[in-house]
Order: structure tokens, then sequence, then C-alpha cells
């Protein structure tokens, strides 16, 4: 690491020499007149990447004047090409956000074309300045008793970095092939995509120890020293992602399937390393939720054998109406809401002999179990229509009061003193 | 018009570029001032080496410069040498593109030819060379070195040879000429030789070629007598592959491995590998000489390392160099090299090298004797000349039975005759 250091810290010798010190402040001036223009009056009008691309085409032509007078403009040229390069990549990313949706082109934007196009920068500016080939083989440590150098470590994390951002469109793509070809659900999609990944990440990992030369035994060594570190500090963090890879094979808790928390229903939206994300319709709420939770206690699913939930509304009618015919009235609106299938059919029951009026059910099914509310709430309005239409009461509560005739009685110990007692 | 107000951090970010300006412009002042900045002196090493820049071949460089580095920092104890190795075939372009950017090294470590390369090529400047100085170098020497202007394009530094390394286990003693080497293979003692022409070229010494060679290059035609030298050496080169224990590589660097490996007992080797098959094959590794022939010593092209001066030097990186160049070819500094190496020689001529002491350097010193005949070949060609290339296929062809010696010669000829 100290090489390294030195290295850099050599790098400010360029400073003495003049050449250098005229491009980089012909660099600078470049920035600050672009940035000062835009600041005149007369620009509000014109957008803010044509300001970038004058201040850049400027350093370009100034690089032009250098080359014409014999004198140096390689690294000023290099700079001036890196910030076309900047503005080309914003273009990139507009231009992408017509086919991507806006979450994806954000992830895209932010974790692999801008640290992609940051990271090739440095590396090419460093090369300007030094030799990436000599760096590379600057020793930084030990480990595992292996000599390591720079650039097998920044290989190492490069690769794991890749592999953690990188593998998940391939992942996505191969698990829809496995889908067209084997016909699986949506949520089985979902939970083979989460194994190639974490497959790929597995590989990864493996690869980039054997990159870094560390031999077979001392991992095994390491490995045996983690477990016991596992069952003192970081017991809960192993435990979920084991439950997390226990869930994803077991497919009970896998994207896209619905449970019930707190009485909720849930969608599963992404099964973590460590914790599950669900998403609650009823205030969008995300709910991160430790994968162990569901690997002990019991839990509620409406989506494991199938996507079907059997729904139910209440409701009552007064007593002079036949319950035959209301319940054939439940039964027919029923079907007439959009969304509740006819198959298995819809179910009216008389359930009790209220106060004031008779009750009823009506059950129906659904095929999707987070839509529960909103279609209950249709079935109801439909209810609502059809009773109106129909001509049929839903009573209030009545309540009966007679006024009696007589004083009430005096109490004959009112008047008792209380010594006589 | 009311102005439309600066945001905050619009006014940060431009106070940070006009503080960035004056930093630069202090910096710019201030650099003539000792102690401002590092005092480097930025070093690149050109690698002739065909394998991958790896850490052992880093650290090898570094280990031979670390003796004069470190002479040179008692006198100049505040200069750092920052070392960059670039692969010498590139160095022309990898030079052009740094010079151009203003931050080309402050001196080179070149072989002698890419030297004249480079000055050819307007990225490096002439070695301003005094008559002491010059007088101090072989006469071959300097003018190996030389432009058509008469320009020296670099200071000898230090001589690297070709030697003959071999098992002294499985082989007592080193064949000292061409017929007790290929009688050494009939005794099933497997030797190795490689195709490339630069390694190959000693036998054109042993065996007569060399005359005939020089006149084809300067585009005269060799007469009978020459041209018989060169069927002479094409033929034994032919002879020498059909021999079941006589090996020919398409690298150096593949045959060292298959020798420190044992199933070499002789080959041609570099004095700058010596160390690292030496800790490899222990005191079992003998060095000689590479044997001579019916016509002759062989004819080495042994390396001439030069130090050459970058174009991007500040006043101060330029006095560093010539200052730390000046160092270098004190008798006293090569001696050191030489002693302290034991694997390169030393190019002051003044300097005696202490032969009777180790037979390494008795050895490196008879090839840069022998070598010295080869010297008006490599005046007219230089590595990366068109020429190389035809030459090299003539040879393989003969080497590998495809082209009869006296076809071959005629090629040969026809390829070595200068390009209009």
């Amino acid at each position: 690491m100290k090489d390294l250091l030195l290295e850099a810290f050599g790098w400010l010798a360029y400073l003495e020499r003049p050449q250098v010190l005229l491009q980089l402040t012909l660099v600078l001036a470049a920035i600050v007149l672009q940035r000062q223009g835009r600041r005149q009056r007369w620009w509000p009008k014109r957008p803010r990447w044509l300001a970038s691309i004058l201040g850049a085409a400027l350093l370009l032509a100034l690089c032009g004047g250098l080359a014409a007078l014999g004198w140096a403009y390689g690294l000023a040229l290099l700079l001036g090409e890196l910030w076309l390069g900047w503005i080309g990549l914003q273009w990139l990313v507009l231009w992408l956000a017509r086919w991507l949706p806006q979450d994806r082109l954000h992830q895209l934007s932010t974790r692999l074309l801008k640290p992609g196009y940051l990271l090739a920068a440095t590396l090419l500016v460093v090369e300007e300045l030094d030799s990436l080939r000599d760096l590379a083989v600057i020793p930084v440590g030990q480990l595992l008793g292996v000599s390591v150098a720079l650039g097998k470590v920044f290989n190492a994390v490069l690769v794991v970095y890749l592999v953690l951002v990188g593998c998940g469109p391939p992942a996505a793509g191969l698990a829809w092939l496995v889908q067209r070809a084997v016909g699986i659900s949506d949520s089985s999609r979902k939970a083979i995509e989460l194994m190639l990944r974490y497959l790929v990440v597995g590989l990864g990992l493996i690869g980039v120890a054997f990159h870094l030369g560390l031999n077979a035994t001392a991992l095994i060594a390491v490995a045996g020293g983690l477990s016991v570190g596992l069952g003192f500090g970081i017991k809960e963090v192993f435990s979920n992602f084991v439950s997390g890879l226990w869930l994803l094979f077991e497919g009970s808790v896998r994207p896209g399937e619905v449970l019930m928390l707190d009485g909720d229903p849930c969608e599963v939206r992404k099964l973590g390393l460590r914790a599950t994300l669900l998403w609650r319709d009823r205030d969008n709420a995300e709910l991160l939720i430790p994968n162990q939770t569901f690997f002990t206690e019991a839990a509620t699913t409406f989506t494991a054998s199938d996507r079907m939930r059997r729904s139910q509304v209440n409701v009552s009618a007064a007593y002079h109406h036949d319950p035959a015919a209301v319940i054939a009235l439940l039964e027919a609106t029923a079907l007439t809401v959009p969304r509740v299938l006819p198959a298995p059919a819809p179910k009216g029951l008389l359930l009790n002999y209220g106060d004031s009026a008779i009750q009823y059910a009506l059950r129906f099914w659904i095929s999707n179990p987070m839509d529960n509310v909103s279609i209950c709430s249709d079935v109801n309005q439909a209810i609502w229509t059809a009773f109106q239409r129909e001509g049929i009461e839903i009573p209030f509560p009545q309540q009966v009061q007679y006024t009696i005739a007589t004083q009430p009685k005096q109490s004959g110990n009112a008047s008792r003193p209380a010594a006589q007692t | 018009m009311p102005q439309r107000p600066v945001q905050p951090a619009t006014r940060r970010r431009n106070r940070a570029a006009a503080l960035s300006l004056v930093l630069i412009a202090l910096a710019a002042a201030g650099c003539s001032r000792r102690g401002e900045l590092p005092n480097v002196l930025y070093v690149s090493i050109g690698s002739y080496s065909e394998k991958s820049i790896d850490t052992d071949l880093i650290e090898g460089f570094r280990k031979r410069l670390g003796g004069l580095e470190y002479g040179y920092r008692e006198l100049h104890p505040a200069t750092r040498f920052q070392f960059t190795v670039d692969p010498e075939a590139d160095l022309v372009s990898i030079m052009r593109r740094r010079t151009r950017a203003g931050l080309g090294p402050d001196l080179l470590v070149v072989n002698g030819d890419t030297s004249r390369q480079l000055l050819e090529a307007g990225v490096s400047d002439p070695y301003p060379a005094d008559a002491a100085r010059l007088a101090s170098l072989h006469p071959s020497d300097a003018q190996r070195l030389s432009d058509r202007h008469g320009r020296l394009s670099g200071l000898p530094l230090l001589v690297q040879t070709q030697l003959a390394c071999y098992n002294r286990s499985r082989l007592p003693t080193a064949p000292a000429n061409l017929n007790e080497l290929l009688k050494a293979g009939a005794r099933r003692h497997p030797l190795g030789l490689t195709t490339e022409l630069g390694e190959l070229f000693w036998t054109a010494g042993s065996l007569g070629a060399i005359d005939g060679l020089a006149q084809a290059l300067a585009g005269r035609q060799p007469s009978t007598q020459q041209r018989q030298g060169i069927q002479n050496w094409l033929t034994w080169l032919q002879e020498a592959n059909n021999q079941m224990w006589v090996t020919f590589f398409g690298s150096q660097s593949s045959m060292d491995n298959e020798f420190v490996a044992g199933r070499l007992d002789w080959m041609p080797c570099r004095s700058t590998s010596v160390p690292t098959l030496r800790k490899r094959l222990g005191n079992n590794l003998g060095v000689a000489p590479l044997p001579s022939g019916p016509s002759g010593p062989a004819s080495p092209i042994n390396r001439l390392r030069v130090l050459v001066l970058g174009k991007n030097s500040s006043a101060q990186g330029r006095r560093r160099a010539l200052a730390f160049g000046h160092y270098a070819l004190n008798p006293l500094s090569q001696r050191t090299l030489t002693v302290g190496s034991q694997t390169v020689l030393p190019a002051n001529r003044y300097v005696t090298v202490p032969i009777g002491s180790s037979a390494t350097l008795r050895a490196m010193a008879t090839a840069a004797h022998d070598g010295l005949q080869a010297n008006p070949i490599i005046r007219l060609v230089h590595t990366s000349d068109p020429r190389i290339p035809a030459v090299q296929t003539v040879l393989t062809g003969v080497v590998f039975g495809e082209l009869a010696p006296r076809s071959a010669t005629t090629q040969l000829i026809r390829a070595l005759r200068p390009q209009r």
C-alpha cells in the first residue's frame, strides 16, 4: 500500500512541468467559462447540455491551438473527450428512458453506466500519468499467506461488483426462457431467477478467490473459523440467509406470493439475503420482514396451490322478505360484478335472525387476493342497487319504547334514618 | 431585467473551480522553488521480454537499477525514482502518446536501436555528450547510437550479453564449438535453440555468414564466398534440426522453462536470465561463451542498454536526468553495477571487469568481445525494420525443412536488400 501511495504522490511532480500546468489551466478555464456563460441573461432559454457541449468544444479547440503551436495537448484533449463522453452518456440515459421503465433505468444508470464510465475515465487518466500494468503488480498485502497485487484486488472487486449488479438481467432472461419452455408460474420464474443469481454470485466469489490465488485448504480453514464466528456473532444474519434459501426452494415465500400479515394481504416483492420485502396494498407500505419469521412462524397464504380467494360480504334484509328470494337475488347480483368469478358459483347464506333483520352472507370467489377489498366494495354497491330495484329493505335497528303510566313506587327505607337500620 | 439568482450549489462549484485555478497558478509560481513538489525522476524501462510484464520482471529491473538508484540518492537524497516498465516493441507509440500529453518520462532505459528509433520519431532528445564522455565509450557503440545527423540517441549504460547455459549435473563441460555441440546431441544430451532471428544470430558468426549478410543489408551483391558462408549457415541450422536431440523453440522463454524443468542440458541464454536460472538450478548451472565454429567465434547480439532523454522534462527534471546519466557512467558506478549484479557489463570502456574472480563475468566479457562483429549488422537494421519479418520467415522455413538452403540463400539475400 505504501508503494501505491508513493506512486500516486509522485504524480504531483508533473505539476513541475509548464506544459502540464498550461493544459490543466485551460481545462479549468473552459469549465469556469461554461458555468459563467450559463448564468448570463441570454442563456436561460437554452438547455444546460448545450453549455456543456460548448465548453467541451471550446476545450477541444484550445487543444487544436496547442497542437498547432507544437505544444503538448494530449492531457487536455483526453479530459475534453471524457467531458464529451459524459454528456453522451447522459443522452444515452435519456434515449433509454423511451424503452426502459423508470426504476430499471435508474438502477442501470446509477449502478452500471455512470460508475462504469467514471471508472473507465479514471483508468484512462491514470494510464496517461503512469502505467496501469506497473500499478497492477504493486503488492498491497498478504491474504492467507498469498501475496496479493493491486491489479488482482481491483479485478476481484470489479468482478464481484459486476456479478452482484450485472447478473440480474441475464438471470431474468434465462428464467423467462425456462418459463416459456416448461410453462411454470410467474412466482416460480422469479424463484428461478433468484436462485440463478445466487448461483452466479456464489460461483463469482469462488472464482475471485481462485483468481486471488487463495488455495482451497486456506479457504476451508477460513470456512471453519467462520462457522465458529457464525455461532456467536452473526447467527441472525446467517439464520436469515439460510431461511431465505430454504423458503425459496420450498416455494412458500416467493416473489408474487400473497401472504396475510396482521390481517392484511401483502404481496411478496423480493426475497433478499436477510429479509423479505412485502407490499401492503392498504397503505402502499413496504414491509421488511426477516426471513426467519416465515421459517419459524405460521403464515397464511392465498397463493400456495392457486391464486383464488373466497370473499364474503354480509348484508341484512327485513323480515317480511322471502329469504329464498333474497338469496337468489344476492347470488345473481354477485355474478354481475366483473371481477367475481362465475365458478365456483357465488353462494348466498342465511346466517341468523337478528333483532331488526335477517342477516345474510354472500360468498364469492375472486382471482386476485390483493383485490379483495375493492371487489367487496363493488359487490356491496351492486347489492344496494339490486335491493333498491327489487324493493328489498335493509332495515335500521328497531327499538320500541313504552311509557310507564304509574309513578314509580317510593322506596320504603329511603326516609328511614340510617341510625335505625 | 433583474439578474437570475445564483443557486448556492452553483456558487460553491464556481468557487471550487476558481480555487483550483488559483492553486494551479500557485503551483506554477512555486514549482521553481525547492521543496514545493516531490523531487521525482520519471524513468521508463523498455522491456524486451516477450513474456508479460509481471512482478518478477519489474522486480528484476528494479534490482538491476537499484544499486545505481541507491548510490545516486546518497548524493541527492531528496530525489525519488518513479519507474514504469513498457514493452520495447510498443515504446515508440507509447512515448508518442505520453509526450503529446506532456507526461513523458525524464529518462528512458532502452536498447540501443530503440534509442535511435525514439530519436528518429521525435519523442526523445539527443544526448548532449561532451568529448570526455564520448571518449569513455567504445567507438563502435557511439557509432551504433548515432543517427545520420551525428546526434547521439542515448548514453550507453550497460551491456547484456548472450551466453551458453548448461546443466553441469548432466553435461560436465560446455561445448566449445559447434562440432562438440552436435556431438553432445549425439550422446543424447537434449539441446535447445530458438527460431528467433535475434537469438539465433550467434551461429552466423561461427559459420561465416556475417560478411555476406552485411553486404546484402547494404544493398550490395555478396561475393560467391560470402554467399557460400550464408548457405553454410542455413545448412547447419537445417541439419541441427534434423538431430533427434536438438529442439528448436518458438521463444526464449519457453526454452528457459524447459531448461529449468530439467528437459534440456544446454541452451543459449541471456545474461539477465542467469539469476533466475541459478535460483532454480543452484550450483548445477554452468555459464560459458557460445560455441565457436569453423569460421570463427560466435556472434551474439548483445544488448546495449542506453539512457535516453525524454522530451517533456522540466528544467529541473532535465538537470536530474543528466546528473543521473553522469553518475551512472562514472567508473565506480559502472564497476559496482557489474560486480553487484553479475548480469551486465559496463558500457564505460575504462572500467576493468574482474574476469578472474567470476566464470560468469569471464564468459560475458568473451561474449561482449565476440559480439562486436555483429555491430555492422545492427547498425544497418533495427528491430522494427520491415525486413526482419521476411528474414524470419525464410529462417523458419529453412529450420523446419520447407526451404532448401540453396534457394533459401537467394531468398534471404533478396529479403535483406534495402527497401525503397
